[in-house]
């Protein structure tokens, strides 16, 4: 273990977390009108139609997986009788087919950001950026889960990876074991890093914000001002006095 | 998917109900919650302001409209339109709101990047000045070493135009401006100062004050209304006054509505409303313009002349009037107008005209013909009475007007007399052929022969003006002499229908229809026929010939001085109602008069020198029976004429220091007048329009103030730039050949470039003005000052007040002029002291000066070898006294003149000395100095209660003192007009906008709420116009009228500028080595600016295509090998325009329109041609003067500022237009 081992997998990791949370934090703050999906829908609909779903249905599939195999131990699933040749198949073929899914989503929405003018030229540079690391860090972890139990005979980073992530959140970071990880899987975690430091200044905020409460909100919402003493009308809030 | 009611959703909604605070209906559909409405407060907060200002706009687009400025944490955020116009009545819509795009889009130059925050001086003359002045000492010997090194000049002055502005501080540029004002009324004259600020009305604080600084110190303001081409000399030929006319809320009176060359709803914006109103009352519109414009879409009826040709139009439809409802079959109320109201009755002399066998009109038959004695008998004109046949003198002429015997008998009262409309009293009565101008045939050389009935009177040959007029416009009758068209179907001669369809293209049962309609409308309601006219058919070099062919058709239906009748002439913002009071503070009249006021195409023509280029001479544009006075003249010799006799101003007067030249007069012994007309007569000295390029002669100092000369009137930009500048331009045309150069005026072999020391502008934005001015102020908005706003367009004052202070360093115009004059009499009181000053003063309308040329017969002292009579025929000599060390006392409080001399308008004097003692007490007086114990001025607001407190308008007491005096003058009563209790102060004007009362200043009625229209004071009252016979003129006798054929109304069309200037013809190819085609270049006023104004405003930058664009149809743009949006050079001999073309079938083919002012700011590239920066509207333009303009000293063709004076016309241009490489460079 050197100390680009400890930078990359102590400090990163630390560092992107921080940024992360802060950043939202910052975000919250500061930029409460600019906390938005910037939606393109009104410049173009038909693409956006089919690459949309297919992306963010794909990528909860994806996180789901991620969840389930960086967080859960390999000894749960154990305990729970959950072979590891069981675990593995249904993994990869799910993770497969869900990044897949997202993959393909991905490439109809950059093509389309590209290609159809309005939708471009609606397109800033913190996008661009935005949309290179996500599309990197997509394609790193498909091609690390293609490469290791499609082409090679198998990984098992339940054993190495996953211990790692979850040693980050105990203050007891291991970056032993991600050392010796593969190359692409050390790869895609370092550009998931760089994603989560980038996360908070783009549209990808939206994802702690997603409107679930509208499933269950009446279309229709009233409200009436809260009580206040009488006379004694609270200071607007506003822009500040120039002088 | 699940329904809205889906078992699905109802059960989420239900769930949510145990999710959230709050109640959900039963039906699922709301939800009720109790706070959280923080999110509320940022949209709030957009619209939230800390104080709304009343303000207006000082843009001169004549809508005077009120509005609210929004400020919020001392910011202007935005405006909106005011509501609270006083009722105009119940009969009728209201003037609220009022406001058009462009003011909605003003609050953005108050942050714009284009607002001028600092003072700026060019950057390589404030260099020279500093060194100049740490080694010398002194400033003004600063400035007079830099100006007269050659080197230095040049340098300084070939940089205007090239950026190089550097800031500096207000002292500094004050500093500069007063040394150079000291130096060149030290070295030259105050007569080599001049100063440009436009139309009052829009501001009339800050013109004043300008204005008051200039006249103080001797200057010359120079005239705008002319020298826009916006005054309408048929008014002052035609009703003796300015411009008069009906607010926008007469439009509704009016139940036939002609709109001639006038697009209301783009240039009218906030009036188009009644028009299109008074449409749901039954009122008929008739529009008449080349182009589909906007106001086309309202017609009822269309007609499209091609451009320039809408006189023949009219004489067409004169020609139908005439014929239906005067000799067909008379209509009392017209009969009865005219003979009351104009000068059809009246006595005209024949002249035997040898070369054509014919007689020719020559002067009105005057009581001085009939025997009588004096001076005023030759200015009393002659009908006959149609019952006794014998000739009369009606009161009412100019002989009556000023003579002790005339007073009580200046009116149109007939005391019973019937005047004879005609001589024609049966058959067998005399009758000879008169020959009469036409100039419909392209050579000049057309006459027609046409008979009148004649009698002799008192040994002379006589016919009525009435007789004159069908000869004119070939309405025959039964045994006359002449050839007389057989039918309104007869095209071969003028002025039947037929003759104008194949000049206009309007068909002719349609001209027939329109004027029969017009007429029968009139006829039915008694006067109601009304035609708004403006630019689109004034800004020719012959408009007022097409002028008073519209106001022929007016005047005969009865329609002038009846409401919703007559002209309706809109320019702009000509009307300041409070015109008394302005003046007096504007020309320094309560301390020193008379100042010095210059027709400013004149002053431009010969300062450009346009003249060197005018490759033709005044006798092209001649009458074939004139007696030949203006062959082989100049248009400059005709200047000179006019300078030399009296008739119109001419600054720089003489070809020496009126300083010096007032300290010789003295010393001769002799009076100053009889000394100077001696002096000239002798040849010691002479006239600077006479040698308009000698160094001592030429202008000195400009300062432009509320104005944009060099990006919007200008017209010749580059000859601007050239020769007064002396700045780079494209100027491509070759001077004048020998044969053409003038006689009288010198020319130089080498022509100046780089005449104007110093050119000083005061703007608030960045404009092709300040861009080449060498100091550049930076001026407060109107949203940031005091002022006064009135219009035409309604009848309320109203003023500006500042939502926020100047901000950065700008300032009023008010207090800029206050520094000015404060470092100008710091220097002035050791250089220049106090002095005399002398002043020449032209022969003035209104005044008995009017009386100076008997029967318009023109005596040149000089042709005759006499010397001249100052007061007669020459310019009047006044010596006035300048206490130069005192200026800025004097501007800053009202003079000791007013208690003595008290205020004149038009011709009537009103006392003012009870509201001088008033004004002391409202504004406090003066402690010690030249003004001491006098009222103050020394506040912006101080100068708005002045102006108030002086004027009728706004003061009823003044206005029923005016109508008393003008009383004992006409014998008649104006009681009851004024409203004596009327007393408009400053608050009252912040508080809401004020209607005027009734006064003599103006020749309209507002007594008991009705609606303005001019001259119902005439027409009810039989006050006389301020004319020769007192009535509307058809015929005008003076000789150089007859000169060039246009004692009647005539029809001449757009001048030929292929005969003149030898450009291709319209139609042709390019020429000169170039592809395109030739077409007619008109300049019209567009829907996204003001002049210059918000043409680069970011807002309507937006609405438009934005940058310069040239509109044309898309038969030239397919012959020229243009599409839509091409970029294009428009070439002639006067520059080079670089645009995009507009390919519109709104446009006729063979004229492309460029709309007025747009500037250089804003994407203008490199011209192909030139490889210079692509040049304006006005680079393809130039100056060229209409001798009959020139006319002075005889009743109303008598000199006033903005009153008469050549026009600055360019509406006759031509240009090529040709596609170029779309590759712009910048």
């Amino acid at each position: 273990m050197n100390a680009l081992d400890v930078v990359l997998w102590v400090v990163a990791p630390y560092v992107a977390l921080t940024v992360f949370v802060l950043g939202h934090v910052w975000r919250y703050r500061y930029d409460k009108f600019g906390w938005t999906t910037r939606s393109s829908q009104m410049y173009e609909s038909r693409l956006l139609r089919i690459g949309s779903p297919l992306f963010h249905f794909g990528i909860l599939v994806v996180l789901l997986g991620h969840i389930g195999g960086l967080v859960i131990p390999k000894s749960w699933t154990e305990a729970a009788g959950v072979s590891e040749e069981a675990y593995h198949v249904v993994a990869v073929v799910l993770g497969t087919i869900a990044g897949v899914a997202t993959l393909g989503g991905l490439a109809i929405l950059i093509y389309r950001r590209r290609t159809v003018g309005p939708v471009f030229t609606a397109t800033t540079r913190n996008d661009k950026l935005m949309y290179a690391v996500l599309a990197v860090t997509i394609v790193l972890g498909l091609a690390a889960t293609v490469m290791a139990n499609i082409v090679g005979g198998g990984y098992d980073y339940r054993t190495t990876i996953s211990p790692w992530f979850r040693s980050i959140f105990y203050f007891q970071p291991d970056p032993a074991l991600m050392a010796g990880a593969p190359l692409l899987f050390q790869l895609h975690a370092l550009s998931a890093l760089l994603l989560f430091a980038v996360w908070p200044f783009t549209r990808l905020v939206h994802m702690l914000t997603a409107p679930v409460g509208y499933l269950t909100r009446p279309y229709v919402v009233y409200r009436s001002r809260a009580e206040q003493p009488t006379g004694a009308r609270a200071p607007r809030r506003g822009w500040e006095p120039s002088r | 998917m699940a329904g809205m009611d889906g078992p699905v959703d109802d059960a989420l909604l239900r769930l949510g109900r145990h999710l959230r605070a709050g109640t959900v209906s039963d039906d699922l559909r709301t939800l009720h919650q109790i706070g959280g409405r923080q999110a509320d407060a940022f949209y709030r907060d957009r619209w939230s302001h800390d104080k709304v200002v009343r303000s207006t706009h000082g843009v001169n687009c004549t809508g005077s409209c009120s509005w609210k400025v929004y400020v919020k944490d001392g910011i202007i955020t935005w405006e909106s339109q005011q509501t609270d116009y006083p009722s105009v009545g119940g009969d009728r819509p209201e003037y609220e709101p009022r406001g058009c795009p462009r003011g909605a889009a003003f609050s953005w130059y108050t942050y714009s990047p284009t607002r001028v925050r600092f003072p700026y001086a060019r950057g390589v003359l404030v260099e020279m000045y500093r060194e100049a002045k740490a080694r010398l000492g002194d400033p003004v010997a600063a400035w007079a070493e830099v100006t007269a090194d050659p080197d230095k000049r040049r340098r300084y002055q070939s940089a205007r135009g090239k950026g190089g502005l550097v800031r500096v501080t207000w002292d500094e540029a004050t500093e500069m401006i007063a040394a150079a004002h000291v130096h060149t009324i030290k070295a030259y004259g105050p007569d080599r100062v001049a100063g440009f600020s436009p139309i009052p009305a829009m501001s009339m604080v800050s013109h004043a004050s300008g204005a008051r600084f200039v006249s103080l110190v001797g200057g010359t303001m120079l005239s705008f209304y002319d020298w826009y081409a916006d005054l309408p000399v048929a008014s002052p030929q035609v009703f003796g006054d300015q411009t008069d006319v009906p607010e926008s809320a007469d439009w509704w009176d009016a139940a036939y509505l002609m709109l001639w060359g006038s697009n209301v709803p783009v240039t009218r914006t906030p009036d188009a409303h009644y028009m299109t109103e008074a449409r749901y009352r039954g009122q008929k519109v008739v529009v008449v313009t080349p182009d589909y414009s906007d106001a086309t879409k309202f017609a009822d009826e269309w007609l499209a002349p091609h451009p320039g040709t809408d006189g023949a139009l009219a004489m067409a439809m004169g020609h139908v009037i005439l014929k239906e409802f005067f000799v067909d079959r008379q209509v009392p109320y017209f009969v009865d107008y005219v003979k009351r109201h104009s000068d059809l009755p009246f006595l005209v002399r024949l002249r035997e005209h040898p070369e054509s066998g014919a007689y020719v009109p020559d002067k009105f038959l005057t009581a001085a013909d009939l025997g009588e004695e004096g001076q005023e008998a030759a200015f009393k004109t002659v009908l006959l009475d149609a019952v006794t046949g014998e000739p009369v003198v009606p009161n009412g002429s100019l002989g009556f007007r000023y003579s002790e015997e005339g007073q009580g008998r200046w009116n149109l009262d007939l005391g019973g007399v019937d005047p004879a409309l005609t001589l024609n009293d049966g058959e067998g009565r005399p009758a000879v052929a008169v020959a009469l101008p036409r100039f419909d045939q392209g050579g000049g050389d057309g006459v027609a022969l046409r008979g009148v009935p004649v009698r002799q009177v008192a040994g002379c040959l006589v016919t009525t003006v009435f007789d004159l007029m069908l000869a004119q416009y070939g309405v025959g009758r039964e045994d006359l002499p002449g050839r007389w068209p057989s039918s309104y179907d007869d095209g071969s001669a003028p002025y039947t229908p037929a003759w104008q369809e194949a000049v206009t293209g309007v068909p002719a049962a349609k001209a027939v229809k329109i004027a029969r309609e017009f007429a029968r409308n009139a006829e039915e309601s008694g006067g109601r026929s009304m035609i708004i006219m403006g630019a689109g058919t004034n800004h020719w070099f012959h408009s007022d010939t097409i002028y008073r062919s519209f106001l022929a058709l007016t005047t005969l239906t009865g329609c002038q001085g009846v409401n919703g009748g007559g002209w309706a002439h809109y320019v702009g913002q000509e009307k300041c109602r409070p015109v008394t009071g302005w003046a007096q503070m504007a020309f320094g009249l309560d301390w020193s008069r008379p100042p010095r006021q210059m027709i400013g195409t004149a002053f431009w023509y010969l300062h450009t020198d346009q003249w060197r280029y005018d490759t033709y001479d005044a006798g092209a544009v001649s009458s074939p029976l004139g007696g030949g006075a203006f062959a082989g003249k100049a248009a400059a010799d005709l200047l000179s004429a006019s300078a030399r006799m009296g008739w119109m101003p001419s600054y720089p007067t003489f070809d020496r220091n009126p300083l010096e030249l007032a300290e010789e007069a003295a010393a001769s012994g002799q009076e100053a007048g009889p000394y100077i007309a001696s002096q000239v007569a002798s040849g010691e000295l002479g006239f600077a329009c006479e040698d308009p390029d000698a160094p001592a002669n030429w202008p000195r100092v400009l300062t432009v103030w509320r104005a944009n000369l060099l990006g919007s009137s200008a017209k010749g930009n580059e000859y601007f730039l050239r020769h007064l500048l002396g700045a780079d331009s494209s100027l491509r045309a070759t001077e004048a050949a020998p044969e053409h150069r003038p006689d009288d005026v010198r020319w130089r072999q080498d022509a100046p470039q780089g005449k104007l020391d110093l050119l000083l502008s005061l703007d608030f934005r960045m404009t092709s003005t300040t861009l080449f001015s060498d100091i550049v102020l930076p001026a407060a908005t109107w949203y940031e000052k005091h002022d006064l706003s009135s219009t035409d367009m309604h009848p309320f004052v109203h003023a500006f007040s500042p939502a926020i202070d100047p901000p950065w360093q700008t300032r009023t115009d008010f207090a800029a002029f206050t520094a000015i004059a404060r470092a100008f009499s710091t220097l002035a009181a050791t250089h220049l002291g106090v002095r005399k000053d002398l002043v020449a003063v032209p022969l003035l309308h209104d005044t008995p000066d009017e009386l100076a040329t008997p029967g318009g017969v023109v005596r040149d002292w000089r042709a005759e070898g006499r010397t001249p009579v100052p007061g007669r025929d020459f310019p009047k000599i006044v010596t006035v006294e300048r206490d130069y060390g005192a200026v800025a006392q004097k501007m800053a409080a009202l003079g000791p003149l007013l208690d003595r001399l008290g205020t004149t308008t038009k011709g009537l004097t009103y006392d003012v000395s009870g509201e001088i003692g008033r004004l002391g007490r409202l504004n406090g007086t003066v402690r010690g100095g030249v003004a001491d114990g006098r009222p103050s001025l020394a506040r912006d607001v101080d100068m708005c209660e002045t102006i108030l407190a002086l004027s009728g308008t706004t003061n009823g007491h003044l206005a029923a003192q005016g109508f008393a005096t003008l009383g004992r003058r006409t014998g008649t009563s104006f009681d009851g007009l004024a409203d004596e209790h009327k007393q408009i102060t400053f608050a009252d004007t912040q508080a809401r906008p004020v209607p005027v009362t009734t006064s003599p200043e103006w020749s309209g009625s507002e007594t008991g709420g009705r609606r303005y229209s001019a001259f119902t004071i005439n027409v009810e009252h039989r006050k006389p116009w301020h004319t020769l016979t007192g009535r509307q003129h058809f015929f005008l006798d003076h000789d150089w009228i007859h000169e060039v054929g246009e004692a009647l109304p005539v029809y001449r069309p757009p001048l030929n500028m292929t005969a003149l200037f030898g450009e291709p013809g319209i139609g042709e190819s390019g020429g000169q080595g170039l592809d395109g085609i030739t077409v007619r270049y008109l300049t019209p006023h567009s829907k996204w600016s003001i002049h210059s104004e918000y043409q680069d405003n970011l807002l309507m930058l937006t609405l438009s295509r934005g940058g310069p664009n040239i509109w044309m149809s898309p038969a030239d743009a397919a012959r020229a090998g243009i599409r839509d949006n091409d970029w294009v050079e428009a070439v002639n001999r006067n520059g080079v325009v670089v645009a995009r073309a507009i390919v519109s079938h709104r446009m006729p083919a063979g004229t492309v329109y460029m709309y007025h002012a747009q500037e250089r700011v804003v994407d203008v590239p490199k011209s192909e041609i030139s490889g210079k920066r692509g040049g304006i509207h006005n680079s393809l333009t130039r100056l060229m003067i209409k001798p009959t303009h020139l006319i002075g000293g005889y009743a109303q063709l008598s000199f006033a500022f903005n009153y008469l004076g050549p026009t600055g016309n360019q509406r006759d241009e031509v240009t090529v237009i040709r596609r170029r490489n779309q590759e712009v460079d910048y």
